[in-house]
């Protein structure tokens, strides 16, 4: 069953100045526990895709189906919900609130979602442990390493067991080993829990590590490839 | 809860920025509390002086002499008063004067002056005017018309301890009558201008002179408790209604007043200082939220309601100003309740030129309860306003943009 579904999902920005078509009729369906990577050249429209997806910004026109719900349709304020309740996200950078312990950052999400506390610090710690960084629940953002960071940054992105996680270019920013690190994890992860996985990437060694790869040229899709491992 | 912990921690991630405009928070309104306890303790200082030193705690007139002053305006039949003031147990001192207008003249020169018959040894117990001898004596061991004036009017008649004098003042008949006083003490307050129109006298002296021993137009009376003034100033009013009587609240209105205009100013400046102080904050407060607008653009795409954000930048700004409140209000108060006991002394900075307008050398710093409260109400409004502007722009904040790499 498919878990996303875009209908003719368009975006373009600028519209009434100088028009900018970053997504033109992409029609797209990711099914529960996939591993996806996005690629394609800078400015093919890989980040407003994975926004449109994220219910961060609203399509020009089409449909995005989540569990065969439109998000395209809902305010603000349930927008801001759905993505609390049922998308995780990892960014390039800025991921952590860095006045957070690791843990805290974690467990912020699950507190907003008014889990239990006790649910909260059992969960919290079981995720760390599961990216490796057990031992530094109690470290704050600059006392990680960069690799270490985007580790917590997926770990509290699946810590509330999210219907799908978004993450824009997570290994941008790491060096080779980390980068291969961090997938690992989110591979695991997405085994282990099941969890819908969606990254954008331009790393042509990330790119070999997920289980499907969607290209994607001038904002529509150049191909759409699924490789058995 | 968490929002609190965040809220808390982000203001010190800039520590100099926050400490900058803590610091001057602190300053800024210590030093408003500070110069608004000065110019409190120096009116209530000259309220003191006046209350303590002439007008007494209650006085009781004639009700026509209290607007003329004449001579024949006295209280008629005093004796019952005077009885019943003996009993009222919250009545702790209280003396007879007579008050009349006339001319002091020495070889040289004459003045008009208030002459006042005391009874020396009664006076002393309600008023300070022994105290404020510096030459010669308070009415002690003399025969003959004593007169005790101040150090101004001393000057101006060029006369000195020893000297004779002759005051003209009319009777109760409207006659001019004559007399010769000898100086025999010269007194100096810290106002000017009552040395320098005002002469006392032994009320014997003077009522014999006028003709009638028992001639008395005003009762100045003291109480037991400074707080009981309203209650047997009613009392006694509803008890003699012919008479006037008259708290110190009444006999120095001008006072009051300028105690009410001066707590107004004051609360004014230390407004026009919060103000200050408020953009101050909202500057420091902006340019953090700009400085953020990747990480709460995370927060909001990660699942933070814009409310939450609109709180959490909230609460930063509250929490800055309150820390830099409580710590300017508290060492206002502290630095003001040491220089309240110990005292300024101007001396040195203004030598004599206090005395002109009433006022002494030592001030101590004061200010009421009230004051605290309503700058703590300000410290409150201004923070709320300062913090609202910026909580605004994190809410106009979009998570799509803000979380675009650059
Ligand atoms: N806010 C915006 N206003 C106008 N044009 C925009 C805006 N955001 C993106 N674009 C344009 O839309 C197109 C797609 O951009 P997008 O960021 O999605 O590409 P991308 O594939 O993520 O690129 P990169 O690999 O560099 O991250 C680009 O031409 C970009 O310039
Ligand atoms: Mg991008």
């Amino acid at each position: 069953m498919a878990v996303i579904e875009t209908i003719g999902l368009t975006k373009i920005y600028n519209e009434t100045i100088v028009p900018v078509k970053a997504l033109h009729e992409v029609d797209l369906s990711f099914d529960q526990g996939e591993f996806t990577s996005i690629v394609g050249p800078s400015g093919s429209g890989k980040t407003t895709l994975l926004n449109m997806l994220g219910g961060l910004d609203k399509p020009s026109s089409g449909q995005i189906l989540i569990n065969r719900k439109d998000i395209t349709t809902l305010k603000e304020r349930q927008l801001t919900n759905f993505r609390l309740q049922h998308i995780g996200f990892v960014f390039q950078s800025y991921n952590l609130i860095p006045v957070l312990t690791a843990i805290e950052n974690v467990s912020f999400i699950m507190l907003l979602q008014k889990h239990s506390r006790k649910k909260i610090d059992q969960r919290a710690r079981e995720i760390l442990e599961q990216v490796g960084l057990g031992d530094r629940l109690n470290a704050r953002p600059s006392q990680l390493s960069g690799g270490q960071q985007q580790r917590v940054a997926v770990a509290r992105a699946l810590a509330s067991r999210p219907d799908f996680v978004l993450a824009d270019e997570p290994t941008a920013n790491l060096d080779t080993q980390s980068a291969f690190n961090l997938l690992d994890i989110m591979e695991k992860l997405n085994r282990e829990e099941n969890i819908t996985l969606i990254f954008s990437t331009h790393d042509q060694r990330v790119i070999e590590r997920a289980r499907r790869v969607i290209t994607l040229v001038d904002g529509a899709v150049a191909g759409d490839e699924k490789r058995q491992q | 809860m968490m929002l609190i912990k965040i809220a808390w921690r982000n203001i010190w991630r800039n520590t100099s920025r926050s400490l900058t405009i803590l610091i001057a928070i602190m300053i800024g309104l210590a030093a408003a509390l500070m110069a608004s306890a000065f110019s409190m303790g120096f009116v209530q200082q000259r309220f003191n002086n006046v209350i303590e030193r002439f007008v007494s705690h209650i006085q009781i007139h004639n009700p026509e002499f209290v607007h003329d002053g004449e001579v024949y305006q006295y209280l008629d039949k005093p004796q019952k008063l005077l009885q019943s003031l003996s009993q009222i147990p919250e009545i702790k001192y209280f003396t007879e004067r007579t008050k009349i207008n006339g001319m002091i003249a020495s070889a040289k020169v004459s003045a008009g002056v208030q002459i006042t018959g005391i009874k020396p040894e009664a006076e002393q117990r309600l008023t300070d005017l022994k105290g404020w001898l510096t030459k010669g004596t308070y009415f002690e061991d003399v025969k003959r018309n004593p007169v005790y004036i101040g150090q101004e009017l001393a000057n101006k008649l060029k006369v000195d301890v020893g000297s004779r004098v002759v005051i003209n003042f009319q009777d109760l008949d409207g006659d001019i009558t004559a007399a010769s006083f000898k100086v025999v003490g010269i007194f100096k307050t810290i106002e000017l201008a009552f040395d320098e129109g005002t002469v006392f006298v032994r009320r014997s002296d003077l009522n014999s002179l006028l003709g009638d021993e028992a001639l008395t137009h005003e009762i100045a009376l003291i109480l037991n408790d400074f707080n009981q003034t309203t209650t047997v100033k009613n009392q006694l009013q509803q008890q003699f209604p012919a008479y006037e009587v008259r708290s110190w609240e009444n006999l120095s209105e001008e006072l009051l007043m300028m105690q009410e205009m001066t707590t107004q100013s004051l609360i004014f400046l230390v407004f026009i200082i919060l103000l200050g102080l408020g953009f101050g904050i909202l500057n420091t407060m902006l340019m953090s939220v700009f400085e953020r607008t990747r990480e709460l653009g995370m927060l909001i795409a990660v699942g933070m309601s814009k409310m939450h954000v609109f709180r959490m930048i909230m609460l930063e700004t509250l929490f800055l100003s309150f820390t830099g409140a409580i710590t300017g209000m508290l060492s206002g108060f502290l630095l003001i309740s040491w220089l309240g006991t110990k005292g300024i002394n101007l001396a040195g900075l203004a030598g004599d030129s206090l005395a002109i307008y009433g006022y002494g050398n030592m001030i101590y710093p004061d200010l009421e309860p009230q004051f605290y409260f309503q700058t703590a109400i300000m410290v409150l409004l201004i923070a709320v306003l300062s913090a609202l502007y910026p909580a605004f722009k994190a809410l106009k904040l979009v998570p799509a943009e803000a979380v675009r790499k650059e």
